[in-house]
């Protein structure tokens, strides 16, 4: 049990850092979370050991570094949107027909768009947001002892892996890490491509392990 | 694999990713940074039953045509809020739920461009039948437009916010009695008297019937946006009267094209192109005919088809190229017979022929110049060719051609066009590798940029014809003419009179001057300055010519020739001067610098609010679109009756309080029967009065029910699916607003001539077949009785009788005959000096801004005439979005190698003075902002003219009404301007933003422009360079030459952006040395104004009309 829970909640914090690395401009808050944290400066080995972190200050590192590759990653030269990949006129598909929407809304989740900037709830971000918020849920299951609810959210886990994240976002992380500019964004990009392939195992193999027992053994 | 994630000295981080979860806790604080973008909304109401679609599948869906009249659409916040999967439609017991709102969709077309793209006005009902105010709530696209296929550009959706722009005019305007032109004082006054006061005077002024009067009203066009309608005013009226922009615009391209085809522009069809070749940010970024063209070079692309593009710029359409071509401004000439000579002169890489020997023998006139001995001598006089060709065979011709060609060399192109040796040949390979077919749209840019910038577009085509790329054949390029519908000045059957005008007998010198016989269009861009040209008058009158001294009545049609023409002091100057124009009046939906200066300002419709049948060609087809005033139709629709039928468009604008909005089809049927006509003594009212009720003037169904029924296949349908109404051709073009009349025009040339019996039917005419003679190389002829001239009919080719070209010799004309025979025999074939001294003497084919004359290292060639793909000329001020994307786009561009070695920083005020090269003679100076840039080339600045929008007053006060009008608020900053008759300055004084909010309650339309609070731009980043440069009239072609020789220095301290220095009186010197030193007018032996197989276009003329006498 402990070790599920140790689970779920870096898996919690993985989905937390790279969902709000891949949806929004970094600020400080967000950097000195990263640097305060060994563990999780250890996922970004180059960043971490970039000369200009040293040689300039926090703003102009925001303002002339990462703000550039995040504009030209996720604004303007790439797409990180799942229907530009998924459909055949690529096409970025905002609205009810989206399959992503349609799997939010019969789990009864919304997605602010506004409060998210993006023109569509099928970004990258909002859907590595959306298996943060599977993990959370799980976690408050696994708190109440909940097996059947933990499983039922491995199952949902996976398939949404399968069918829509692991369909698509290993080809825009591996442009994100060839084009990206700064550190930063190469590692993140590279982070979350290994991160997500990871996961997908790692629920694979709970689902066949944990989630065949009897519930007694929990 | 299990390797701690605690440890820091990890280098590899891959061997460590399957770690993610094992042995490390990342902290707490991991977990909240997540952005929170996800409500659980477990709240929500249950999912409503709902007719709508969330999303249609497919983005590019449109309502079907049967629901036009009625389609309810769910608010546009919808899909923010979750749908009414969640919400449920708005009603009274569910008043959260998404809203909805019928709309009828009243199809028109785009106006802001040339292209004419289908739009949708969606007219709201529901609040409309809430007891609120009829309006049009956005414009959509219409996916019945086969051009456009229900596609726009931000340009199109703009239509709105042009709409309710909040400083329309909303009522004419009128010259304050007693007030100079120029001082800004207006009274508002009525259509009625407007039109009273405006035809008495033409009526007087025609009346007396002499030549002079029909050369004292001229109707000055802007781009017209439809076929026809315009050139029927100054027709009916019987006068020598219609100027158009063309000289300012496209001119040179359509000399160039005119000397090859006898047609004034070509027509590619780029969607089944290979290669498409551009010349100039035209066609994929803005301009003729940008959202279309653009969509069918992509169409193209995604099928393999590479994309070139020449420019001096790295423009967008450079930016995404698959090769850019950067030659130096003017110098393309050089180039493109540089591709002639190799196609001549080398083989393909299996030995064959590049030349496409079968098109070019069948097709090309070269039997014509091989047979003509005399000009084949005048060819080795030059020295294009050494010695005269002893036979006079195809083969023959090629082996001329490949030694004509040849000094066009690698190196001499590379020197010349200052490009690299690298660029040209592959640009060569890709010219080749495409086969024939290459597609290409010749049109602004360098043959509008420069002195003999048609011969830029007269040898552009040379390659393409060698090809057989100018076949009109799939992937190529073809001709306008057969790619375009003109009816909307043929509604002649609707009207008391049943037919045409008669050919108008005048031919009026202040459009088309005795120098410039050959011009392409009317010598508009130098009209102030004949006006005021008291010598060049007295010249010609002495020369037994009867030039006009004033005009009685010059009438703008949405246009600004002030700001948009070089030279604006001029303009100002003429029309300030009432002694020379009598009266004016401008029907025009915004303010303008031009308005600032006429007597009346009549407020025409906008895209959505106007009639105009309009069609381009922009593929090889022929569509049309119909532009319907959609509040009008609306209204209509439910059962609204106007009080007079001839005049509804008016009040219908008047009920929805759009204001006091008419156009021009209405407007002028009705001036014409009331007031320049009204007893028909003049012979004009009954082109206008209506057959079915004499009394009053003909109305839109009438007219247009005439017009359409000139195209049978429209007629066809429109019968079919109207089959009750009495104007079916009318009523389905006001459901549709397109029609595509023909698809798939390919190759008409070889079209069969057609035969009846023992007659041939020529455009229309009909030929007995033994007064037709067959010349010696083919061409079918008859002979004019009355004046024994010759008209070609068609052409006989390997015993095939075939409609061909529309040139002469039916043939395309490598060699233009007529060209030669008016003064101009050794340009008469594509050719360009390949040595400074032939430069100097062939001075009529080389632009004004050569690099041989950059002599010092601040001068340089200015490139001026790119388009902001989001500006329309002068047309985009009354729009908010479309002004607010383009602040800030029009800096100087300069190359980074240039602004080093001048040490120029980006942002710095740079004056600009501009020099003349023909005359010597300073212009002035402009300052404005430099930014040093990779994407032009060394040697080359880069400024659109299309940014430097300037007004005198913020608003104007009109005499018992309630608020101030605003002028032109959201695009013209505030400026001061001196004039003495020698020297103009412009200076600003205020930004645009703190005069829109100073007078923030004159505002119209409120509640649409609550944001305008919002205005960040003051609007002051360009200068008003136009008014700098002189006019420069090409000797032949006749348009303005707009590049021009600058040289810059960092500003002084007291400039600042946006100032102005004009020498306008050395810019009257400069035009009269261009025309006194490059021209050959018309001289004594001449009997002829111009060739009379060159159509003049607009109104036509008699052969009296052409006929002249020089004399001493």
């Amino acid at each position: 049990m402990e070790q599920m829970k140790h689970d779920i909640e870096n898996r919690i914090a993985l989905y937390g850092l790279v969902s709000r690395l891949m949806l929004i401009e970094v600020n400080d808050a967000f950097l000195d979370t990263i640097e305060s944290d060994e563990a999780m400066l250890a996922l970004f080995p180059n960043y971490q050991h970039w000369k200009k972190r040293k040689e300039l200050g926090r703003k102009e590192l925001i303002d002339q570094y990462y703000n550039v590759d995040f504009t030209n990653l996720f604004l303007m030269h790439l797409v990180p949107y799942e229907s530009f990949y998924t459909r055949e006129d690529q096409m970025i598909e905002s609205g009810g027909d989206n399959p992503v929407i349609a799997l939010y809304n019969e789990l009864d989740f919304r997605v602010e768009l506004d409060r998210a900037r993006v023109v569509s709830a099928d970004h990258i971000g909002v859907e590595l947001e959306f298996m943060y918020m599977l993990c959370t849920a799980q976690k408050r299951a696994l708190e109440a002892g909940d097996k059947e609810g933990i499983c039922e959210l491995f199952e949902v886990q996976r398939a949404f892996l399968k069918e829509h994240l692991l369909e698509w976002a290993p080809m825009f992380l591996i442009n994100a890490k060839r084009e990206s500019r700064t550190p930063l964004y190469h590692d993140g990009a590279e982070l979350t491509l290994e991160f997500l392939l990871s996961d997908f195992e790692y629920i694979t193999q709970m689902l066949s392990d944990y989630c065949t027992k009897e519930m007694e053994n929990v | 694999m299990t390797k701690s994630m605690n440890s820091t000295t990890d280098k590899n981080f891959i061997e460590s990713r399957r770690s993610f979860l094992k042995g490390t806790a990342y902290s707490v604080a991991g977990a909240t940074l997540a952005t929170g973008v996800f409500k659980t909304v477990a709240d929500t109401p249950a999912s409503a039953e709902t007719k709508f679609t969330p999303t249609p599948s497919t983005l590019a869906f449109y309502p079907p045509l049967e629901e036009w009249d009625s389609f309810t659409e769910l608010d546009g916040n919808d899909w923010k809020r979750g749908g009414t999967s969640r919400n449920g439609v708005q009603s009274e017991e569910n008043p959260d739920g998404i809203k909805a709102t019928e709309y009828m969709l009243v199809p028109t077309a785009c106006s802001n461009c040339e292209a004419s793209c289908g739009l949708t006005a969606w007219v709201d009902l529901s609040t409309y039948k809430a007891g609120g105010q009829l309006a049009v709530r956005k414009y959509m696209g219409n996916p019945l437009h086969a051009g456009s296929r229900g596609r726009n550009c931000a340009k199109g959706y703009a239509t709105q916010s042009q709409m309710y722009d909040p400083d329309r005019i909303p009522f004419p305007l009128k010259r304050a009695p007693g007030s100079k032109r120029g001082e800004g004082k207006w009274i508002r006054t009525t259509w009625d008297e407007a039109m009273a006061e405006i035809g008495k005077k033409m009526h007087d002024t025609l009346k007396k019937g002499d030549e002079i009067s029909k050369k004292s009203i001229m109707y000055h066009v802007g781009r017209p946006n439809e076929n026809g309608f315009g050139h029927r005013v100054p027709h009916s009226l019987g006068v020598d009267g219609y100027d158009s922009h063309t000289n300012i615009c496209s001119a040179g391209a359509r000399q160039g094209t005119i000397q090859w085809t006898n047609d004034d522009r070509n027509s590619p069809d780029w969607a089944n192109a290979k290669l498409i070749f551009l010349q100039s940010s035209h066609a994929a970024d803005a301009g003729h005919y940008f959202q279309q063209a653009a969509g069918r070079i992509a169409d193209a692309r995604k099928k393999g088809a590479k994309l070139v593009v020449m420019d001096p710029r790295l423009s967008n359409s450079a930016g995404m190229a698959d090769l850019w071509v950067p030659v130096w401004p003017g110098t393309e000439t050089a180039l493109y017979l540089y591709l002639a000579n190799r196609i001549l002169n080398e083989k393909g890489i299996n030995g064959e022929d590049l030349v496409n020997h079968e098109f070019v023998r069948n097709w090309v006139n070269w039997d014509e110049l091989m047979n003509n001995r005399e000009y084949l001598a005048l060819l080795v006089e030059k020295g294009y060719i050494k010695s005269v060709p002893a036979g006079n065979s195809y083969e023959d011709f090629i082996e001329m051609a490949k030694e004509m060609y040849s000094p066009y060399t690698l190196d001499f192109v590379a020197e010349e066009c200052r490009i690299e040796k690298r660029i040209v040949e592959k640009l060569y390979d890709m010219f080749i590798d495409a086969g024939a077919r290459v597609a290409t749209y010749i049109w602004r840019a360098g043959p509008i940029g420069h002195k003999g910038g048609w011969m830029i577009a007269r040898s552009a085509f040379l390659p393409f014809v060698l090809r057989g790329a100018m076949a009109g054949d799939k992937g190529g390029v073809g001709l306008h003419h057969w790619h375009v519908i003109s009816v909307n000045g043929k509604g002649d059957k609707a009207t008391e009179a049943g037919d045409a005008p008669g050919k108008v007998d005048v031919w009026n010198e202040l459009a088309w001057p005795p120098e410039y016989p050959l011009s392409s269009y009317e010598m508009s861009h130098i009209l102030p300055h004949l006006l005021l040209d008291d010598e060049w008058r007295a010249k010609w009158n002495s020369k037994g010519l009867n030039v006009p001294e004033k005009l009685a009545v010059w009438i703008p049609r949405m246009y600004n020739p002030v700001w948009i023409n070089p030279d604006g002091f001029r303009w100002i100057e003429a029309l300030k001067r009432e002694d020379k124009i009598e009266m004016s009046f401008n029907l025009s939906p915004t303010w303008s610098e031009t308005n600032w200066f006429c007597d009346y300002i009549l407020p025409t419709g906008l895209a959505g609010e106007r009639h105009d049948q309009h069609s381009e060609a922009t593929e090889p087809k022929r569509w049309l679109s119909f532009r319907n005033p959609a509040l009008r139709v609306a209204l209509e629709k439910m059962g609204w009756k106007p009080k007079d039928p001839t005049r509804a468009t008016l009040e219908a604008h008047i009920k929805a309080g759009l204001g006091e909005i008419w156009e021009e089809v209405e407007f002028w049927a009705n001036i014409m029967v009331h007031h320049v006509d009204p007893d028909g003594s003049l012979g004009i009212r009954k082109h206008w009065a209506s057959k079915e009720d004499p009394s009053r003037a003909v109305t839109i169904a009438e007219w247009y029910q005439a017009a359409f029924d000139h195209l049978p296949n429209l007629r066809a349908a429109a019968k079919a699916a109207y089959p009750d109404s009495k104007y079916p051709n009318y009523e389905m073009m006001r459901d549709r607003g397109t029609w595509l009349e023909e698809a798939n025009i390919y190759k008409p040339q070889e079209r069969p001539l057609k035969k009846e019996g023992d007659a041939y039917i020529s455009h229309g005419h009909r030929y007995e077949a033994h007064e037709v003679e067959k010349t010696e190389f083919g061409t079918l002829v008859v002979t004019d009785h009355h004046t024994g001239e010759k008209q070609a009919i068609g052409i006989e080719l390997d015993g095939k009788v075939m409609e061909g070209f529309h040139t002469r010799s039916k043939k395309l004309e490598f060699f233009s005959s007529y060209f030669a025979e008016w003064k101009w025999p050794e340009y008469a074939v594509p050719i360009y000096p390949t040595t400074k001294e032939d430069r100097e003497k062939m001075t009529h084919v080389v632009t004004q801004v050569h690099h041989d004359f950059m002599t010092k290292e601040n001068e340089f060639a200015l490139n001026t005439i790119f388009r902001l793909p989001y500006n329309i000329h002068t047309r985009s001020v009354n729009s908010k979005h479309l002004m607010e994307i383009s602040q800030n786009h029009n800096p100087i561009w300069i190359n980074t190698e240039d602004a080093k070695r001048l040490n120029i920083k980006r942002g710095d005020a740079i004056k600009v003075t501009i020099t003349d090269t023909v005359s010597g003679l300073e212009s002035g100076y402009f300052i404005a902002m430099a930014v040093p840039t990779e994407a032009t080339m060394p040697g080359v600045l880069a400024n659109s003219h299309h940014a430097g929008r300037w007004k005198l007053k913020n608003a104007v006060e009109i005499p018992g009404f309630e608020h101030k009008l605003g002028v032109m608020g959201l695009g013209a900053p505030l400026y001061e301007m001196t004039m003495d008759g020698k020297v103009g300055t412009l200076k600003p004084k205020e930004g645009l933003d703190q005069g829109m909010q100073a007078r923030r309650d004159t505002w119209q339309f409120k509640e649409y422009n609550k944001d305008l609070d919002n205005i960040w731009w003051d609007g002051l980043s360009g200068s008003w360079q136009n008014a700098v440069a002189a006019s420069h009239p090409d000797p032949v072609a006749g348009n303005h030459a707009w590049h021009q020789k600058v040289s810059i220095e960092p500003a002084g301290k007291e400039d600042q952006i946006g100032d102005i220095w004009v020498n306008y009186e050395n810019n009257m010197k400069v035009y009269q040395a261009w025309r006194d030193k490059l021209t050959r007018p018309l001289a004594k032996g001449d009997t002829l104004r111009r060739p009379k197989h060159i159509k003049r276009p607009a109104v036509p003329l008699s052969h009296k009309a052409y006929s002249v006498e020089i004399t001493d």
